[in-house]
């Protein structure tokens, strides 16, 4: 008897442990959307509220943003970068991780060893000569700018994945299609693409959010307003207003978090299998 | 395989093409003209008085005040948030993994500040600590903590501490899905052996649950620190470096040499010894670890 007490002390415990690190984990997200709600008189209300009273909820900030600010035009740039991103991405990270995984050729290691060795040296620290490099391919102050960058930082990761994926694939499904007179391209679309489309789907959604939220190199290649992507567009009208306007600041937050939270919904098996596969485990 | 084919070895060429395009252009070529240029007078705007002058970019980098600061202020960062993370998410991770039920809702909910992006969760967090925000409401008018609003982004060390809460809140998540993963792949025998051996949950958990997820600590503890390190996004949107470059990371002080004041070369050594301090971290971790496998985890 008392040994089920205890037990079940503990497990209450928990619980409230639990909630109340899911409490902190989403707070401050609700309060970011219940200022986004609030009209946007005093800069800071007092005393705050987390959350507006539902008879002053307003959109007015959403509709000040979409067409005073056309914050329309950054969340349409934001997702042509990162669509072109992962489409990008998942093509060559599948063929090199295809290759490393099934084949001898000059220079594998060599190949591989990049691929780990770039995975270890953050990306902003070559942004001066990527700079420099934009500047001289004249793709500065454009889209264009951003994309090969973005496809170059996420390949490693890619490739790592998916290699790991494709190895578990039996060579049997390969020497079948030999056998049969296929050439290599046949193995690589009628037997690695389609076996290997999970760790596809589930490395193109975290490339997905990082060319999404990516800041420093947005910031360091764009300048227009109407080249920007949304985190730039974001942080540009916060910089430019002495007294922040948050409930402008947080419409935009909010609009350019709505992306996010439904490939999260959607996907969210592919993103737990994400993080798990590629000898992650303990 | 071997390739024997002519046929194949062009398809493997063409499949293996673009990727080396990739990587030869947009990551060899900038790594290997960074460690040239960190040699070199270079500055933006005068491309053609670059000069040759050995490692005079890397003494200027480390008898440089603000770099001194900024690499204190990147290791305390990495110091405090890599086990803040680990602990709250390894702990988070247990705790879900022995709930009957609500696991998902768990997960989920507990993932969502991974998701967000950086800049939104920098600015909201600006907000919370702001002079006039609602940390210092609470703190100052309800509980009466404080005898007046605390100006948290005005100093160095409050500066910094509202940067590592945020690392910390928004990495929780990750460390929570890794570890959780590695909890469930703990061969059960182990935890009824135990059992049978009378051991209690904490003794359990010590040389049972540790000593088998011991792989997963040294890779959450290797892609963390690589991530302490790349801390620029926070610091660049909650205190910019304020006040008087006493709130720099050595990303954020990078970036302001060259972008700012246009000093390419000395941003490349700059870039170049955050590369060897990781190389070198990354080393280091993994032998530590190395040796707390022969000798068993704790």
């Amino acid at each position: 008897m008392k040994h089920g007490h205890t037990f079940r002390v503990g497990r209450l415990l928990c619980y409230i442990i639990l909630i109340l690190g899911g409490i902190t984990s989403v707070l401050p997200m609700v309060y970011m959307l219940g200022t986004s709600l609030k009209p946007n008189g005093a800069l800071y209300e007092y005393p705050p509220k987390i959350f507006p009273h539902l008879n002053v909820i307003t959109i007015e900030n959403y509709i000040y943003v979409l067409t005073k600010e056309k914050f329309h035009i950054n969340f349409i740039n934001s997702v042509i970068v990162s669509v072109s991103t992962i489409i990008l991405a998942a093509a060559i990270s599948t063929s090199l991780a295809f290759c490393i995984a099934r084949f001898r050729f000059p220079g594998r290691n060599l190949l591989f060893g990049i691929v780990i060795g770039t995975m270890i040296i953050p990306g902003t620290t070559l942004i001066i000569t990527q700079f420099e490099l934009a500047s001289f391919l004249r793709v500065i102050n454009k889209l264009t700018g951003l994309i090969p960058f973005y496809v170059a930082w996420v390949i490693p990761f890619s490739t790592f994945m998916i290699k790991g994926f494709i190895e578990n694939i039996p060579r049997e499904f390969d020497q079948a299609v030999y056998i049969d007179g296929g050439s290599v391209f046949t193995v690589f679309f009628k037997i690695a693409v389609p076996l290997a489309s999970p760790a596809i789907a589930s490395v193109s959604i975290f490339n997905f959010l990082t060319a999404w939220e990516e800041f420093q190199w947005a910031l360091t290649v764009l300048n227009d307003n109407a080249k920007r992507t949304f985190p730039i567009a974001i942080s540009g009208f916060f910089g430019q207003h002495q007294f922040t306007q948050w409930g402008y600041v947080f419409a935009m937050s909010v609009t350019s978090l709505i992306p996010v939270l439904l490939i999260f919904i959607f996907f969210q098996k592919y993103f737990i299998a994400g993080l798990t596969a590629g000898g992650i485990k303990g | 395989m071997d390739l024997k084919t002519t046929r194949n070895r062009i398809q493997v060429f063409l499949l293996l093409l673009p990727g080396i395009l990739m990587f030869s252009i947009f990551t060899v070529y900038p790594i290997i003209k960074l460690f040239v240029m960190s040699f070199y007078r270079w500055e933006l705007g005068s491309f053609h008085k670059q000069e040759f002058i050995w490692f005079q970019n890397y003494s200027a980098v480390l008898s440089d005040e603000v770099f001194r600061i900024s690499f204190i202020n990147t290791l305390l960062y990495t110091i405090i948030t890599v086990p803040g993370q680990m602990i709250l998410g390894l702990l988070a991770a247990v705790l879900i993994n022995s709930l009957p039920r609500f696991q998902i809702p768990f997960r989920v909910i507990y993932y969502l500040p991974v998701i967000t992006p950086w800049v939104i969760a920098s600015l909201v967090f600006k907000y919370i600590f702001n002079t006039e925000g609602m940390l210092n409401y609470i703190l100052y008018e309800v509980l009466h903590l404080t005898n007046r609003n605390i100006a948290w982004l005005d100093s160095r060390w409050s500066g910094m501490f509202v940067t590592e809460i945020l690392g910390i809140w928004k990495g929780v998540g990750w460390n929570m899905v890794v570890f959780l993963a590695a909890l469930k792949s703990v061969p059960m025998e182990l935890y009824e052996v135990a059992d049978l051996d009378g051991c209690g949950s904490i003794k359990k958990f010590l040389y049972v649950t540790l000593p088998c997820i011991k792989n997963t600590i040294l890779f959450a503890m290797v892609m963390l620190t690589i991530g302490g390190f790349n801390v620029f996004t926070s610091i660049k949107l909650i205190t910019d470096g304020k006040p008087l470059h006493r709130t720099e990371t050595v990303l954020t002080w990078m970036y302001y040499k060259a972008f700012r004041s246009g000093k390419f070369g000395y941003a490349a050594a700059l870039s170049f010894i955050v590369v060897v301090t990781l190389i070198l971290l990354a080393a280091l971790q993994f032998r530590i670890m190395k040796n707390r496998n022969e000798e068993g985890f704790i």
